[in-house]
């Protein structure tokens, strides 16, 4: 045993290691990146672990491992679930051979951006069973039941955490790593399985999957998973509570002492999962209290379970929750003042209102603080150049779509830039353009796409665009990481930085092969040269592909690449800050005779001297 | 005993590190400790907070509002953030350090004036310790690590230091960047030694 200070993504990591996982793969995405982010900082002998192009890639790989009988996980955010979710159906139905554990994270507040979205719903839909931790602890712990509970039942099985558990640290005891066992691969040839030849085995995997579920329910039961505590008086209250809601019970109960709340009259069911059901305890929950709370974030999948069971057990108790007019919120992330006013609403303990709510009343005040990308960042200069060339050319910026997408490429949508209308979801950016125009929309059409999001789910896109010669301007912004989510490898990566035996894939190369008449590669720290090819872009006719390219200015920094010096001549400067309106670079401040570079953080892009009018900044190139 | 702390600032101020710091200080004295970082959307300039409960095993990484025993607010505007998780009773430390938005430094957006952000404090009913940023120490004429000065604020103008000692605090920031350790040492003990006003 040792003790570390884990996160809820490291603890998830260190429980796959545990059971043994042979391969592991992913697709970056918070809150859930740190999962393979901390495996790929360790030497794993004898296990692979991968950044794949995409998250349905990522999820194939590792049913295939699983297929041929090891232990493999992979792990995504909720918007990568989506992505996987083709396959997943199919290999949900097929089942699997050795354990096969899908992480994924979901966002309540989104902290992140994206969606508050509930994977609970695609564990219905696909009858797999999904694990919900409510703690860092709980996580390591689970993430090898995952795996025990996959093998023998031979399912998928989902582990699901929220952000406020995958990212939380706390001090973890955890046990001593032992070598994964060797296990030979199998291959198995077995039609009825892994095919879907014909409407007699579809229907035959239906009835396997219904029936694996109802085994999973079972082997969870045998297991010991879920707590239940009943009180010793019957005909009090009963709470069933999942996942992070559950974390805030203990407290609740410590605030609502105050009020006046007998916690031996309470009866509590912690249940680590929703699908399958957790019917036998509920029962029994039934069958001693007089009412029931049910305490979830986000929606309401255990709620509605409750209301199921209440029916068939001819319970006519209040179910408090957030159905019927309930106090709870679909919205938002919990705290223990969710769980707290859940309690007051069904024991009616007659909190007072303001114990909920701190001073939010001066809030308000705050200065808003959009976030825009980093000194010497390469969109930076791109959208000065699309912003220019669309100037240039004479053309309303309100009438010009400029489609985006997701990853650091989105900041184009803040100021100072405002380029980007939209941010769908990976890839879309490509599609979308030409949804706008074959809508009827005259002026040109841009779509903004990173080089991480482009391997990702823009190259179909792109290919549909070529295909039927829908002209638009695509502009690729290749800073060779995948950025946002903290500097992950793609396939644009130097190879220096690939794993080992690993290749660099050049956009520069496979762009002109899928047949395009029109394609430049443009340094977007040359803000002149930029803007001139841009401008030309959105006057040709048919599809045009810009690649920008350079390396984020944070990577280049990291390996001691300055892109040269800006000098101020402060004499020179006339305050009329057009350098911080056009670019927004945080290295820019304003004095009082002058403007002023913060040399720490300057890199040298020399954008903000490409728009001094008066030769202030001077640009000096650099290694 | 359990003690909350709610950290709020600007990325790139540090926060993050202070607030792993005092976990680090926390784990090692064997108390029960929740840490959870913002991630996500914070880089630098933007918005950042953190979590940290002590104290308490098994305890959810929230803090309710009005929950927070020790508020530490290492930028001006974005202290304003905190106020809602002040705990009547409760300190509030504001390192008065303003990081203006590009908007605001063109004149196109306000900025709350200091005394707006006092008041608003005050009127949370906790205990406000005001640190101005011109009390940054210096050593050999370079400013020190803010984050590790209000750091040592924290121990010599509020009650964390009834619940971690500030000789063990200095020895986890020494531990944590060894060839620093004299440097942070110095940094830390200014803040110690700093007295803010009310």
């Amino acid at each position: 045993m040792q003790t570390k200070v884990l996160s809820g993504n490291e603890a998830l990591a260190y429980g796959a290691l545990q059971a043994g996982v042979k391969v592991v793969t992913g697709y970056p995405g918070t809150p859930s990146t740190g999962a393979l982010t901390s495996l790929l900082a360790m030497d794993l002998p004898g296990r692979h672990v991968e950044w794949s192009v995409n998250e349905k890639v990522a999820f194939e790989i590792a049913a295939g491992a699983a297929w041929a009988g090891q232990r493999a996980l992979c792990t995504m955010k909720m918007s990568g679930l989506n992505v996987a979710y083709d396959s997943l159906i199919s290999i949900a139905y097929s089942g699997c051979n050795g354990g096969l554990v899908i992480y994924v994270a979901d966002d309540p507040g989104a902290s992140a951006g994206m969606a508050e979205q509930d994977t609970r719903g695609f564990a219905l839909m696909s009858d797999l069973p999904m694990l919900e931790p409510s703690s860092v602890g709980d996580t390591y712990r689970l993430t090898q039941v995952a795996f025990e509970l996959s093998e023998r039942v031979k399912t998928p099985v989902f582990i699901r955490l929220v952000a406020s558990i995958a990212n939380a640290k706390i001090a973890l005891k955890i046990d001593d790593l032992l070598p994964p066992a060797e296990r030979t691969p199998t291959l198995e040839r077995n039609i009825a399985k892994y095919t879907k030849a014909g409407a007699a085995i579809c229907i035959t995997q239906h009835q396997d999957v219904i029936a694996r579920l109802e085994k999973a329910s079972e082997v969870i039961h045998e297991m010991g998973l879920n707590s239940l505590q009943l009180a010793e008086k019957p005909g009090g209250l009963g709470i069933v509570a999942v996942g992070a809601a559950a974390a805030y019970l203990e407290e609740a109960f410590d605030l609502a002492v105050e009020y006046g709340l007998d916690k031996t009259e309470v009866s509590v069911l912690r249940t680590v999962t929703t699908t399958p059901f957790p019917t036998v305890d509920v029962q029994r929950l039934f069958a001693h209290c007089n009412f029931i709370l049910t305490l979830e974030e986000l929606e309401p999948y255990l709620e509605r379970g409750v209301y199921i069971q209440a029916h068939r057990a001819g319970f006519t108790g209040k179910i408090i929750g957030k159905l019927d007019d309930g106090p709870l919120s679909r919205v938002g992330e919990y705290d223990v003042d969710h769980v707290l006013q859940g309690l007051n609403t069904a024991l009616g303990l007659g909190i007072p209102v303001d114990h909920f709510k701190g001073n939010r009343a001066t809030e308000t005040l705050a200065a808003r603080r959009p976030i825009t990308v980093c000194a010497g960042c390469p969109h930076r200069g791109t959208y000065m150049a699309i912003n220019q060339a669309i100037q240039n050319l004479n053309l309303d910026k309100d009438n010009v779509m400029v489609t985006g997408d997701i990853g650091c490429t989105i900041l184009g949508m803040n100021p100072p830039f405002n380029t980007v209308w939209t941010e769908v979801s990976m890839g879309a950016s490509v599609s979308l353009a030409q949804g706008y125009v074959h809508g009827g929309v005259r002026t040109p059409v841009i779509a903004t796409i990173g080089d991480s999001t482009f391997f990702h789910a823009g190259i179909p896109g792109l290919l549909n665009a070529i295909q039927h010669q829908t002209p638009l301007t695509v502009v690729i912004m290749d800073n060779g990481w995948t950025s946002m989510t903290g500097m992950q490898v793609n396939p644009g990566t130097d190879e220096t930085f690939q794993q080992s035996g690993g290749r660099r894939i050049d956009l520069a190369k496979v762009i002109p092969g899928l047949g395009i008449d029109q394609f430049f590669v443009i340094d977007p720290y040359d803000l002149k040269g930029a803007t001139s090819i841009i401008e030309g872009c959105l006057t040709l006719p048919g599809v045009k592909v810009v690649l920008s390219r350079r390396e984020c200015a944070i990577q280049a920094m990291r390996q001691g690449k300055h892109a040269g010096n800006v000098r101020l001549i402060p004499e020179k400067c006339i305050l009329c800050k057009q350098c911080i309106t056009a670019t927004g670079c945080p290295a820019l401040s304003i004095e009082a005779e002058s403007i002023a570079i913060d040399p720490a953080l300057c890199n040298g892009c020399g954008l903000c001297a490409a728009v001094c009018p008066t030769g202030a900044l001077e640009k000096e190139d650099g290694t | 005993m359990s003690y909350d702390i709610y950290l709020v600032g600007v990325g790139g101020q540090g926060i993050l590190t202070l607030a792993d710091l005092i976990m680090r200080a926390a784990v090692h004295k064997g108390h029960p400790v929740s840490f959870f970082p913002t991630k996500g959307m914070a880089q630098r300039g933007g918005f950042v907070k953190a979590e940290l409960r002590l104290g308490r095993a098994g305890v959810g990484p929230h803090i309710r509002e009005s929950g927070a025993h020790l508020v530490l607010a290492m930028e001006r505007s974005e202290a304003l953030k905190g106020v809602r998780y002040a705990r009547p009773e409760g300190d509030f430390l504001l390192y008065g350090h303003v990081w203006e938005p590009t908007a605001v430094m063109l004149g196109e957006a306000p900025y709350p004036p200091l005394e707006s952000v006092l008041e608003a404090i005050r009127v949370s009913n906790a205990r406000l310790v005001y640190l101005d940023p011109k009390e940054l120490a210096k050593i050999d004429g370079a400013y020190v690590a803010a984050n590790v000065f209000v750091l040592g604020a924290a121990f010599g103008n509020t009650r964390l230091g009834e619940v971690l000692s500030a000789h063990e605090m200095i020895e986890v920031v020494q531990a944590r960047w060894p060839h620093r350790a004299k440097h942070n040492a110095a940094a830390f003990d200014a803040g110690l030694r700093v007295r803010g006003t009310s």
